[in-house]
């Protein structure tokens, strides 16, 4: 048989690149620089968007082409490189000062990523045939991992641009889940869910750009005048 | 054809606002989109309730009586928050609230984002009524955040700005577990027929089978709803923004946020609870909607007690009445989704007066703290000092106003369903907020005059302002029988009959 033809062989391309995509979250966590972490995260758009596109080949799911194509243009090009230009118009110091160091963040997130197999392990247990099991419940550990470890670095940093790209690789591991359990969402969904993405990083961007001006940073613990 | 005219009219107002960009323009517009709203609100109402749900587009719009209600009621708010909003913001800028140095151009720019954002605003939140697929409520609740966010960083002072970014920074994270939420009913709904097309995220199928769908699926998805859309909605632990958000906005912007997007908010909990319900009985959905609701409301009894801002103390109170109208949907039942419709109503009037006052009283005195007010509002500024008073009244729950009869309801609800515990502690926070309020808002309308009287009728700002004063002491004692029809209808299909 050949081996476009063997889900089987898709699977485990999906589950390498999966694995690749937790690796360069986990990263995105423990690393300082901001153009770098932009990076990664563009890295990981385009990792996802591999990912759909072989699941579209393999399990015969033409629809997921389009989100690929989406995910590559909007979240793996245009986002980066709207949020570089943002770095450089604002001109901030590149380091990133989370609250908790660097090798407590990696043993988190380590963490993190065993609480995302217990919580995929429920959905395995469950049917073992179809949805998540088809793919393989790796994909589904990995995505929730990506929820939590977004969610962790979105607590961890103070800077405003960071906690924007928290945000959005949050959202990466949503669109991960979508894509390993239902094979992606309607694509009218998908439409509203890429055009809301973009939107929320103009929207972020152009506040994080007033942020700056009027509080001469970036620091969101600065900004504590509104108590109770 | 009223269903896309519903969502065309506010989404061109906004855009055509946006091109003529000069005041009277702008003005006209806004006015007149958001009466053609309100006229498209009114006769879609009447033909829901004559002729049952109203679809069309394969029924990816789709406006049952819940969605009819949730609908009038925004149409309406918006309606008369654009009147005042227009008289509002000509004093504001005669006042210079929003920065004269650079001859106007500061004032021209508020006002153009203004009258654009705040029709895409109400835009996104009839679509989120009127969308039938979940992943296109969940996009159109996405978008009124992303719509309201340079709302509530209008005034772009340095308070301003932490209030958005903590607005849309929360908002985005609590949203993306309801997207989450969302990706798993439609996983829950995997063995339907059908489920991998369009239809298979609609909410009028998925209601139809949704006895057929995972059970422990739907309880982890309607776990991470509540979670999202109880963000939205302003449900403790999630309700930080609000205060911010609500306090920072200007004043008619803050009233649509805080009656019609927690509207909103709550319609698309009780889409998602309807589901579940139906899925895994009603003890889960409704025990968890009961604890948020016993929490939001304990939560906001301190805040309030020791409040200083009134605006902040209007945030807390809405906190407080989106928890009493959580607990009313976790209670449950036919009286319980009566209550919690009618609850509703009577909350969007008031609420929406309350804060159209404290703008009146705000843009007087140019300050939103008690301490530098004094007292005596009602001496000052007698027609918005009575109407305050009268307001805060009402949404205390005092008889003879109407919210004094839908928490009653609340409370029969919950001790006829055997929730003894929650309807105790709901009478107990529902007093502890009755004596914050009343202490703070009677210090501030009642006692010796502090400054000279006001210009206090200012037809712009003055009519809505008694328009709601009338419909609230009116549906205190009468609720029209066609549109106690249409809650009793929302209500059913809360109830899921």
């Amino acid at each position: 048989m050949p081996l476009i033809q063997d889900p089987e062989f898709g699977n485990r391309i999906v589950t390498l690149m999966a694995a690749m995509v937790l690796v360069l979250q986990i990263l995105m966590a423990a690393q300082r620089w901001l153009v770098t972490n932009i990076r990664i995260f563009g890295i990981q758009s385009f990792l996802l968007a591999m990912i759909a596109g072989t699941i579209a080949v393999f399990n015969n799911a033409p629809h997921l082409f389009a989100a690929a194509f989406l995910t590559l243009a909007v979240k793996a090009l245009l986002v980066p490189v709207l949020l570089e230009r943002l770095v450089a118009k604002i001109e901030i110091q590149q380091e990133i000062a989370p609250y908790v160091n660097v090798p407590l963040s990696v043993v988190i997130c380590g963490g993190l990523t065993l609480v995302g197999y217990v919580v995929a392990e429920s959905f395995y247990a469950y049917e073992p045939n179809t949805g998540a099991a088809g793919l393989g419940h790796n994909t589904l550990a990995v995505a929730v991992s990506l929820f939590l470890i977004g969610f962790f670095v979105m607590i961890n940093r103070r800077k405003a641009l960071t906690q924007v790209l928290a945000l959005l690789s949050l959202e990466n591991g949503l669109f991960l889940a979508a894509v390993s359990l239902t094979y992606g969402m309607p694509l009218i969904v998908e439409l509203g869910v890429f055009f809301d993405v973009l939107v929320a990083v103009l929207v972020l961007g152009i506040l994080v750009y007033h942020i700056r001006e009027t509080f001469e940073s970036m620091d969101v613990s600065k900004m504590r005048r509104l108590r109770g | 054809m009223i269903l896309i005219l519903l969502l065309l009219v506010p989404l061109a107002a906004g855009l055509a606002s946006y091109a003529a960009g000069r005041r009277r323009a702008m003005e006209a517009i806004h006015l007149t989109g958001f009466a053609v709203v309100f006229v498209l609100a009114f006769l879609l109402s009447g033909r829901v309730l004559a002729g049952g749900p109203v679809t069309i587009y394969d029924s990816f719009l789709y406006a049952d009586a819940l969605s009819a209600l949730v609908i009038l009621l925004t149409a309406a708010v918006s309606l008369l928050c654009s009147v005042y909003a227009i008289g509002f913001l000509r004093v504001e800028e005669q006042d210079g609230a929003f920065g004269n140095e650079d001859g106007g151009a500061a004032a021209r720019t508020k006002l153009r984002l203004y009258y654009t954002l705040t029709p895409l605003f109400v835009f996104s939140m009839l679509l989120i009524a009127l969308a039938n697929n979940l992943g296109a409520m969940w996009a159109a609740m996405e978008a009124t955040t992303l719509a309201s966010v340079f709302l509530v960083a209008f005034y772009g002072k340095g308070t301003s700005l932490e209030a958005a970014w903590k607005y849309a920074i929360i908002g985005g994270v609590g949203l993306s577990m309801a997207l989450f939420g969302t990706v798993l009913v439609y996983y829950s709904g995997r063995a339907l027929g059908g489920s991998d097309t369009l239809a298979g995220l609609n909410w009028s199928y998925l209601a139809v089978q949704a006895s057929r769908l995972d059970p422990k699926t739907m309880r982890l998805a309607f776990i991470l709803a509540l979670l999202g859309y109880g963000t939205k909605a302003g449900l403790a632990p999630m309700h930080t923004w609000k205060p911010d958000a609500y306090g920072e906005a200007p004043v008619p912007a803050a009233a649509i946020l805080s009656t019609a997007t927690l509207n909103c908010a709550l319609y698309a909990l009780m889409r998602f609870y309807v589901l579940t319900s139906r899925s895994v009985g009603h003890e889960f959905p409704g025990s968890l909607l009961i604890l948020l609701g016993m929490l939001s409301m304990g939560i906001s009894v301190p805040f309030v007690l020791i409040q200083r801002n009134y605006r902040r103390l209007l945030a807390y109170h809405t906190i407080d009445h989106a928890g009493i109208m959580a607990t009313a949907a976790g209670i449950g039942g036919k009286l319980g989704a009566l209550a919690l419709m009618l609850h509703m109503t009577f909350h969007t009037v008031a609420k929406a007066l309350l804060f159209l006052c404290a703008g009146n009283v705000s843009q007087h005195f140019r300050t939103d703290l008690f301490r530098r007010i004094g007292g005596g509002v009602i001496r000052v500024m007698p027609l918005t000092g009575t109407v305050f008073l009268m307001a805060i009244l009402a949404i205390i729950g005092m008889p003879p106003f109407s919210l004094f009869q839908s928490e009653f309801l609340i409370v029969q609800a919950g001790i006829s369903g055997r929730h003894y515990l929650a309807s105790v502690l709901f009478v107990i926070f529902g007093t502890g907020v009755f004596a914050g309020a009343l202490l703070h808002v009677g210090g501030l309308v009642l006692g010796p005059r502090t400054s000279a009287p006001a210009a206090d009728w200012r037809p712009w700002q003055g009519t809505p302002v008694l328009l709601l004063a009338v419909t609230l002491v009116v549906i205190g004692l009468w609720l029209p029988g066609p549109l106690f029809e249409l809650i009793r209808a929302a209500a059913r299909v809360v109830a899921g009959e």
